[in-house]
């Protein structure tokens, strides 16, 4: 009986642990030959998107025509954190994919990114790319990728919400004080919550450091080398969270909130105002089914000492092994594909048909890609096709080429989010917080963080 | 599990004896007398045997869970060791022999997670253990509806973890509209902060935790009781032991075995907690929830590292070997008695 137990004891805990183990594994890499050159492409259309994927088939095919030596495979391989270095560890990752502005930065301090400094020099349109945009994509001289779609932190309001609370939708708050009086009315007046902020996986710390820079301060030096957390910007901004929670009850009760959670949310009425990426029309809107006209979006509010906002967006970028015969090839293509349209009215309209038939938003607010006069003209073929109420967002639209766009921290933004998404969690969750404090800790822990990095 | 039902007061060599004789059959097991044959004809005449006893059946029935282990278990648990000691960005790779252990352990975050992790165990045991074993034994006293009584508390285990643990999101909800709360309401008491309080948050998960698992554990012990020969019972009654006499001299010693092994599932399992915690925290409020397992997780698909993924994977891993072993080293003497 004894020896028996053991014998069976002793498997099943080695299964048991088995669990503890993480694998990965290394592939093998496959380019072109002779004069032919093959890219593999992320990004297809998902087949759901029936017009956008025609549309994108048959771009792909005059893409090809227009480049005899060009060969094109598409996938739908799509960049998700969770699962990139799967797909770089199998050498599977498309020659070309995108990925967002914020991992960015990471991606080329892993070393996971071609170097496109010379490629994109010589493109005639890669070049055009607004350069604040561009700079997104840029460490230590080098260029590490082409910014394909933009957007700005924002403030997201619900209009009909201001309505019923008897404020004017078409003029939302332009200071921080208007928004904390704006977020008490709403919850006296419809008992919404009047704001709500994100928490958790990072995205505390992202809109805080948004917030910081609309206070009037960077969470770490220009050079990436040193935490500067503990400054009076990020100070008020806690303040007001924590004056917005605690005194005016206008910040709701649960304070571990990811993205998708704050946009359904918003799609469902139930809070006022938040901070998030001007692109969320497609999340609440398109995704979360809030009805357009609801959809509300001003300018960042600024301090006196306001920086500006931060910025987002996708960057198209390439493989690290990929030879530089098909870097050229896939700047060639994400010219075809994502800058096209911007210089060439058929190829505007047909893609901005597909947009609408498959219900996507055409006109969407965002962040231009390149100057007004490319803009404005973009926006004059494809007027008839727009499917979004512009004029709700005059004020966002002419803020995007007025407020500066401050990037993002230099130095493992991503770690620094993560640390960044307590301090957030323990103003709202704690009353009576000493901010000072925390803050003081939270330096020397960025400080760390960017030691290890 | 099967279970040897030999009456406990049955002598103990005659047990051994029963071990030794009873269970052990093999594939190509020597057997004395086949020494003398000379050695390619024993060779032959063993595949011969083997064959003829199956054998080739056996291995071709065996071969694609044999395959499947080792490609999706065994080879990454191999692979893993070498990979706690690199530094990769699956580009190019190097070695840093123990740096990646260095950098794990000097994290400040580690011993809050391995703090948080070790509190969920012990609420979790507190919690978890006691309940499937008190429901198990109850529902096998029951005479009538057994059956039914089993389906209802094996339905939490049915419902997919991340749906359930959504589910119990809402539950909490910390406005006075949540569920628990409006519940509190109606005896008067406030609305609690459920996850989002530091001190809350744990014993959260941790209901949720034991509320989706406890019905593996109860079928278990029920179909152990279930097996336990009724004459055992009869006798007692006989003896004119009342139902606590019974299940404290009967039902407990018989199932002894089965605990000792659900226990050390359920303690090697629950200090690889992540679901609830990813999912319903995020690992906040201010990482009071944050555990082992998202602490690995956040290095590998947050940081992009690897290697000191995989080295806190490994760390776990002894940790929980070490502990396994003095477990049943602890227990061995109980296990005999």
């Amino acid at each position: 009986m004894k020896k028996k137990l053991w014998r069976t004891i002793a498997p099943l805990a080695l299964v048991a642990l088995a669990g503890a183990g993480l694998a990965g594994c290394s592939g093998s890499d496959n380019g072109g030959s002779g004069g032919k050159v093959t890219i593999t492409v992320g990004n297809e259309p998902t087949s759901d998107q029936t017009a956008a994927l025609k549309v994108y088939k048959k771009r792909v095919a005059d893409f090809e025509k227009a480049n005899p030596n060009i060969k094109v495979n598409t996938t739908t391989t799509s960049y998700d954190a969770q699962t990139f270095q799967a797909l770089v560890a199998s050498g599977k990752m498309p020659d070309v994919i995108s990925v967002p502005f914020t991992d960015i930065q990471s991606l080329i301090a892993r070393g996971q990114v071609a170097d496109i400094t010379s490629e994109i020099k010589a493109d005639p349109q890669a070049s055009k790319v607004n350069p604040t945009v561009a700079k997104v994509a840029q460490a230590g001289g080098k260029t590490y990728g082409a910014a394909i779609g933009a957007y700005t932190m924002a403030l997201i309001y619900n209009r009909a919400l201001f309505t019923k609370a008897g404020l004017d939708p078409d003029k939302p708050p332009t200071s921080w004080e208007e928004v904390r009086a704006d977020a008490k009315t709403i919850t006296q007046k419809t008992g919404a919550q009047g704001y709500a902020a994100m928490t958790t996986n990072n995205t505390g710390g992202w809109s805080l450091t948004a917030l910081s820079y609309a206070f009037g301060h960077t969470i770490e030096s220009q050079d990436g080398k040193k935490a500067t957390i503990d400054n009076s910007a990020t100070k008020n901004a806690l303040k007001l969270y924590q004056q917005m929670r605690w005194d005016d009850n206008s910040f709701g009760s649960n304070f571990l909130l990811n993205q998708d959670d704050v946009f359904k949310q918003m799609a469902a009425g139930t809070v006022g105002m938040m901070v998030n990426g001007s692109d969320g029309y497609n999340f609440a809107v398109t995704n979360d089914g809030m009805k357009k006209d609801d959809f509300g979006l001003a300018p960042l509010p600024q301090e006196n000492a306001g920086l500006g906002t931060l910025g987002g967006g996708s960057i198209a970028i390439f493989k690290p092994k990929a030879t530089q015969a098909q870097i050229s090839a896939g700047l060639k293509y994400v010219d075809w594909i994502y800058y096209r349209q911007y210089f060439n009215e058929a190829t505007a309209i047909t893609t901005a048909k597909a947009a609408a038939a498959d219900g996507s938003a055409v006109g969407a607010p965002g962040l231009q890609l390149f100057d007004n006069a490319t803009n404005d003209r973009y926006l004059g073929w494809v007027k008839d096709e727009i499917n979004v109420p512009r004029d709700n967002y005059k004020a966002y639209l002419a803020s995007t080429t007025t407020l500066p766009l401050v990037p993002e921290p230099m130095t493992q933004a991503q770690q620094v989010y993560g640390i960044l998404d307590n301090v957030v969690q323990a103003v709202l969750t704690n009353k009576g917080t000493d901010i000072d404090s925390l803050l003081q800790n939270t330096q020397t822990q960025v400080q760390s963080a960017i030691a290890a990095g | 599990m099967t279970r040897i039902t030999t009456p406990a007061r049955r002598p103990p060599d005659k047990r051994r004896q029963a071990d030794a004789t009873g269970t052990r059959t093999g594939i190509g097991s020597p057997r004395a007398g086949d020494g003398r044959a000379a050695v390619g004809g024993r060779a032959g005449g063993r595949l011969r045997r083997w064959v003829r006893a199956g054998g080739p059946a056996t291995l071709v029935f065996f071969l694609p869970t044999l395959i499947v282990f080792a490609l999706f278990s065994w080879w990454p648990i191999v692979r893993s060791l070498p990979l706690s000691m690199e530094q990769t960005n699956f580009i190019s790779t190097q070695w840093v022999w123990f740096d990646n252990f260095t950098k794990v352990l000097g994290d400040p975050l580690l011993p809050t997670a391995v703090l948080n992790t070790t509190w969920f165990t012990v609420l979790a045991l507190a919690i978890g253990f006691p309940v499937p074993l008190v429901l198990g034994i109850a529902i096998g006293e029951l005479r009538r509806s057994r059956q039914i009584a089993a389906v209802f508390v094996y339905l939490p285990v049915i419902l997919p973890p991340v749906a359930a643990v959504l589910l119990w999101q809402t539950f909490y909800d910390p406005s006075s509209h949540g569920v628990f709360n409006t519940v509190l309401g109606w005896f008067g008491i406030g609305a609690l902060p459920w996850l989002n309080s530091a001190a809350l948050a744990m014993p959260s998960i941790v209901f949720q935790a034991t509320w989706a698992s406890f019905g593996t554990a109860t079928i278990v012990y029920l179909a152990t009781i279930m097996g336990v020969q009724t004459e055992l019972y009869d006798a007692a009654e006989v003896d004119g032991s009342g139902i606590w006499k019974r299940i404290w001299h009967i039902t407990l010693p018989q199932l002894r075995g089965v605990i000792l092994v659900l226990l050390l599932l359920q303690l090697i399992g629950t200090f690889q907690i992540f679901t609830e915690p990813y999912v319903m925290t995020g690992g906040g409020p201010e990482n009071h929830t944050l555990t082992i397992l998202m602490l690995i997780f956040r290095y590998a698909f947050v940081s992009g590292n690897y290697g000191t993924a995989t080295a806190l994977s490994v760390l776990l891993a002894i940790g929980l070997g070490i502990l396994s072993f003095v477990y049943l080293r602890v227990t061995r003497r109980w296990s005999n008695s």
